[in-house]
């Protein structure tokens, strides 16, 4: 198991993971088909887990959506709505289209699972599905190169620290 | 507010390190639930679901607390063009109406009338405790355990012994918590995201805000943690505050989103005692010219108050964590507070008006 994070004080960067073991899920989708983590070894993999009530979640939404279109599948994102009733975020994503799976935790238990204590919180995952980074709060992705993020991924703690982050605290809902 | 020291030699050692309020409760604010006069109270749930898919259910809480101290239950009746029966929860005793509709049914509804008997409630914690009250050791462990939502160990409990430290009484360490919830349980604007909706996450994130069901909840886990019985009380408002809080109240018939959930402590020599922080934060939000700082009389005097009391105002469905809701494959709810549906094997959104309605009044009876 990965080692609970506390949320640090300083401004959010995407801090190193020092886990080893590897993280895992099987979620269901919005529209009620089964996705597997693992389907995504091979590509570096952003796992972002939201929540359509919390305002900053839902102002960086699209920002991922930006990130996904512009890594032309050299990163996959996954996002993990937590603890929402189905319909809710179906409706949600009728307004706010995303280019990318969004998964239904349903009763907290992924969330629980990877320690996942505020929202939102993203990973990086290498092509091996290790968290190697990881944000607990919104972020700057409309900073990151998406190739710079698939590399970085595989790269030494540190790789992405120098990236500005957003940090639109006050906003938290 | 002036406190000497016979008065905090009346009131024992458990009120010693009580906050200097700083000011006395105005002459016109007169905040004090007393026992004494029971009204009868109608409370009516109508539930549309506008957009079937398939099979349909729905499970509408139904009073389920009955004290003869301040709450008795009158009953319930409904209609229906499904089929509907009275489930239990099997762990706290929690009554809903769950209602089954076929696939074919285009326009499932049900109405349900619930009548109840209230009255203020208020202890005087004063008084010496009467040595007779107490808890089962099977109770005490029922309610000093740790729910989904309600985490004892970990934060909270490294938390709960830090508001705690130094104080040796049950009412002591209770008085501490309350104080440092009503304190502490404001939006913190440098808070950096939102919890997942379990208390350890709002002491981790440090977003300690939120409605009653945050609140009490944090109120209760930090209770619990310090191995006090306590219990998150869920129910509604179904009529003003006669002591002038509107914020307090229902402010008319319609009360479809005037759920609240209120706290219970167990003091031994005291039995449950009434207790609401959140109500106090509420009242500082909330009460005109509203965002009132906690020294304004009106806060001054709901924190008082509600250490011990609450007014009869309001109606209590149940006492129940992590329900499971019988028929459903889908989760299970953290409470039973708004009535709950699902359609095609989805949980429907209880916040989504247009699929899922529901309209809930309540009103006072004639005396009998």
């Amino acid at each position: 198991m990965l080692a609970p994070w506390h949320a640090p004080a300083a401004a959010a960067e995407l801090q190193p993971v020092a886990a080893t073991k590897q993280l895992t899920f099987t979620l269901p989708d919005v529209a009620g088909a089964a996705v597997a983590l693992e389907s995504a070894r091979g590509r570096a993999v952003l796992v972002h887990f939201f929540a359509t009530w919390c305002e900053p979640c839902r102002e960086e939404l699209p920002a991922l959506s930006r990130l996904a279109l512009r890594a032309h599948g050299a990163v996959n994102v996954l996002a993990i709505a937590v603890a929402e009733p189905d319909r809710r975020v179906q409706k949600f994503l009728e307004t706010t289209p995303v280019d990318f799976p969004v998964l239904l935790d349903r009763d907290r238990a992924v969330a629980k699972a990877w320690h996942v204590v505020s929202l939102p919180t993203s990973f990086v995952l290498d092509t091996d599905l290790n968290a190697k980074f990881v944000v607990e709060s919104d972020y700057a992705w409309e900073a990151v190169d998406a190739g710079t993020l698939a590399s970085a991924s595989a790269m030494a703690a540190g790789g992405l620290t120098a990236i500005k982050p957003i940090n639109k605290r006050d906003s938290g809902g | 507010m002036h406190v000497n020291r016979r008065d905090v030699l009346k009131a024992g050692a458990a009120l010693t390190f009580a906050v200097e309020l700083p000011a006395l409760a105005r002459a016109d604010i007169n905040f004090a639930p007393s026992p004494g006069t029971w009204r009868n109270f109608q409370m009516t749930t109508r539930l549309e679901i506008s957009k079937p898919a398939g099979v349909t259910q729905a499970w509408i809480p139904l009073p389920s607390v009955d004290e003869k101290a301040w709450i008795k239950r009158l009953g319930s009746t409904w209609s229906t063009n499904g089929k509907a029966a009275v489930a239990r929860d099997p762990h706290y005793g929690a009554e809903m109406l769950h209602v089954a509709w076929a696939a074919g049914e285009q326009a499932p509804v049900v109405e349900v009338v619930s009548r109840i008997a209230t009255q203020d409630r208020a202890v005087d914690l004063a008084k010496p405790a009467d040595r007779s009250m107490t808890l089962s050791a099977a109770e005490r462990g029922f309610n000093t355990a740790g729910t989904a939502l309600i985490p004892v160990d970990g934060i909270v409990k490294e938390t709960s012994d830090k508001i705690t430290a130094g104080r040796t009484t049950e009412i002591g360490k209770v008085r501490a918590i309350y104080e440092w919830v009503v304190d502490n349980s404001f939006r913190d604007a440098k808070v950096r995201g939102c919890g997942i909706g379990d208390i350890a996450s709002m002491l981790k994130t440090g977003n300690l805000g939120g409605k009653c069901a945050d609140i009490n909840a944090l109120f209760v886990g930090l209770v619990r943690a310090a191995g006090i019985p306590a219990r998150d009380v869920y129910g509604i408002r179904i009529a003003p505050s006669k002591f002038g809080y509107k914020s307090l109240g229902a402010s008319s018939e319609v009360v479809t989103k005037a759920q609240h959930c209120r706290a219970e402590v167990f003091l031994t020599g005291y039995g449950w005692v009434a207790t609401d922080p959140a109500d106090v934060r509420k009242v500082a939000l909330e009460e005109p010219p509203t965002n009132l700082a906690l020294d304004d009389p009106k806060v001054v005097a709901a924190r008082k108050t509600l250490f011990g009391a609450w007014e009869g105002n309001w109606l209590a469905y149940n006492v129940a964590h992590d329900l499971t809701l019988p028929g459903s494959s889908g989760p299970q709810v953290g409470f039973l507070m708004y009535p709950q549906g699902e359609s095609g094997g989805a949980r429907l959104d209880c916040l989504d008006a247009d699929a899922f309605k529901y309209v809930i009044t309540a009103k006072q009876l004639p005396t009998t």
